[in-house]
């Protein structure tokens, strides 16, 4: 028995952290999916996408949606970071076994964690830089896609491989489905986003140099 | 048909000596039919190295002693055919245990230590009469505890687990399952609250990521992503009602 952690000590909170991670990391998911579908509004036209950006600002969805979505994000770093090897010997560990024990999920688990420090930062950028664009409309978004092409492809596959396996994981623990399935099912969305996702970079690409900006 | 020629490289290290240094050491061998590992391992013993040290009891898959790491995963070495494997094979200790020497690691303290952690044992208050007829149960409970029970404690769940690789007081598949075995005896009188109390934590059921290397390597196949699943639903749900006490000065 410790003084100091008898003291401080509270049963239910990893239960909570648990929780915390299980429902932010549904609600990333759930909005990143939903957001993917919204860009992908350009591929049926501009005149659409600018209807819908227009629409989400008119009702006040975006200003209420995006510091939520932050502070949901900020909730899931602070329970999922938990687990990330943080000491110099335990990344080693990991790495080691690893490569040692071949585990798919084991290494997918080790990109997660990369992914997940990489989307943070990239992600910061890319609120920053929407916000400060406002509103959101296609002539300026295919400006952006035409300098930053490169940014948004790696933010796209980095974001859609952390949520196609974050909710593959959670499924997984809590046990609501076998393991096979839902690898195939999570995968099989996460392509499908992935696709839409490029589909509609590339008629932003497209639009910005048909519309004379170059 | 000519026999293959077996390449072992295996991990030596004995720690009790002073100047020892953990290296691999090759062997050589002559494949033979139906060979394990722990027949090849014999043979390098009796023919080649004598001080080779590494566990082994049963030699047909029920004692648990002889898992080692094979080619990178862990395994029951009375278990796994040459065979089945390159002509390169790779043994090295499970991580995790105590190293002991070689290939052989101390288990019983790990495993005596889960067990003690979770109570397995039937907590009842109801007095044993050893002259009554036994209580029945139903038969599809039976086979649930027997499932859970078929567990060797051979280690290999904590070997691959990548948490409990870093996190010395994490309990693992091995002692999650052990908790789910009790958790569906009808017999054991504790509440939800209690089963919270041990493994209500992260080391215990929430500590786990679910990287599954536990339910990919059970040598007896245990039913482990789904048992790890039940015992995390049952002591969310017992979490939450639970009434627990904060201590404040």
């Amino acid at each position: 028995m410790f003084v100091q952690k008898t003291l401080t000590r509270n049963p239910k909170a990893e239960l909570y952290y648990d929780l915390v991670e299980l429902f932010s990391g549904f609600l990333l998911v759930g909005f990143l999916w939903t957001h993917m579908l919204f860009v992908a509004t350009i591929l049926l036209g501009s005149e659409l996408f600018n209807n819908l950006s227009a629409g989400l600002d008119k009702y006040y969805l975006s200003y209420v949606g995006i510091p939520f979505i932050i502070l949901v994000a900020f909730m899931h770093i602070f329970t999922a970071g938990r687990r990330v090897p943080t000491r110099y010997q335990e990344q080693k560990i990991i790495w080691r076994h690893a490569k040692m024990l071949k585990g798919t999920d084991t290494w997918v688990w080790v990109f997660q964690v990369i992914t997940g420090v990489s989307i943070f930062m990239l992600g910061a950028i890319h609120v920053w830089v929407v916000v400060s664009g406002w509103p959101i409309q296609a002539m300026t978004s295919a400006e952006r896609m035409h300098a930053f092409w490169w940014f948004y492809i790696i933010l796209l596959i980095l974001g859609e491989y952390h949520a196609g396996f974050g909710i593959y994981r959670q499924f997984v623990k809590w046990g609501w489905f076998p393991r096979k399935p839902i690898g195939y099912i999570s995968k099989l969305i996460t392509v499908i986003i992935l696709s839409l996702g490029i589909a509609a970079l590339f008629v932003f690409y497209t639009m910005a140099k048909g519309g004379g900006i170059v | 048909m000519s026999k293959r020629k077996l390449t072992f490289s295996i991990f030596r290290y004995k720690p009790q000596e002073p100047d020892a240094k953990p290296h691999m050491q090759t062997y050589q061998l002559e494949e033979e039919m139906g060979m394990t590992i722990f027949v090849a391992l014999g043979r390098i013993r009796e023919d080649q190295d004598p001080s080779l040290m590494f566990d082994f009891v049963c030699r047909a898959a029920i004692c648990g002693s002889c898992a080692m790491i094979i080619n990178g995963k862990p395994k029951l070495a009375c278990k796994t055919l040459t065979r089945d494997l390159p002509s390169t094979i790779t043994l090295m200790p499970l991580p995790v245990f105590k190293l002991i020497g070689d290939l052989s690691v101390d288990t019983g303290t790990w495993f005596r230590h889960m067990s003690l952690k979770t109570e397995s044992w039937v907590h009842t208050s109801k007095k044993f009469d050893p002259k009554a007829i036994e209580e029945k149960m139903d038969n599809e409970t039976a086979l649930e505890i027997y499932e859970a029970e078929r567990c060797v404690e051979c280690g290999c769940c904590i070997a691959g687990c990548a948490t409990a690789n870093i996190r010395e007081d994490f309990l693992g598949a091995a002692g999650i399952n052990r908790v789910g075995r009790f958790m569906v005896d009808p017999r054991d009188e504790r509440t939800g609250d209690d089963y919270f109390e041990v493994i209500g934590s992260d080391e215990g059921t929430f500590g786990c990521m679910a990287l599954m290397a536990c339910d990919d390597n059970c040598p007896m196949q245990l039913p482990l992503q789904m048992q790890l699943a039940f015992v995390r639903r049952k002591i969310a749900q017992a979490g939450l009602k639970a009434k627990t006490k904060v201590v404040t000065l």
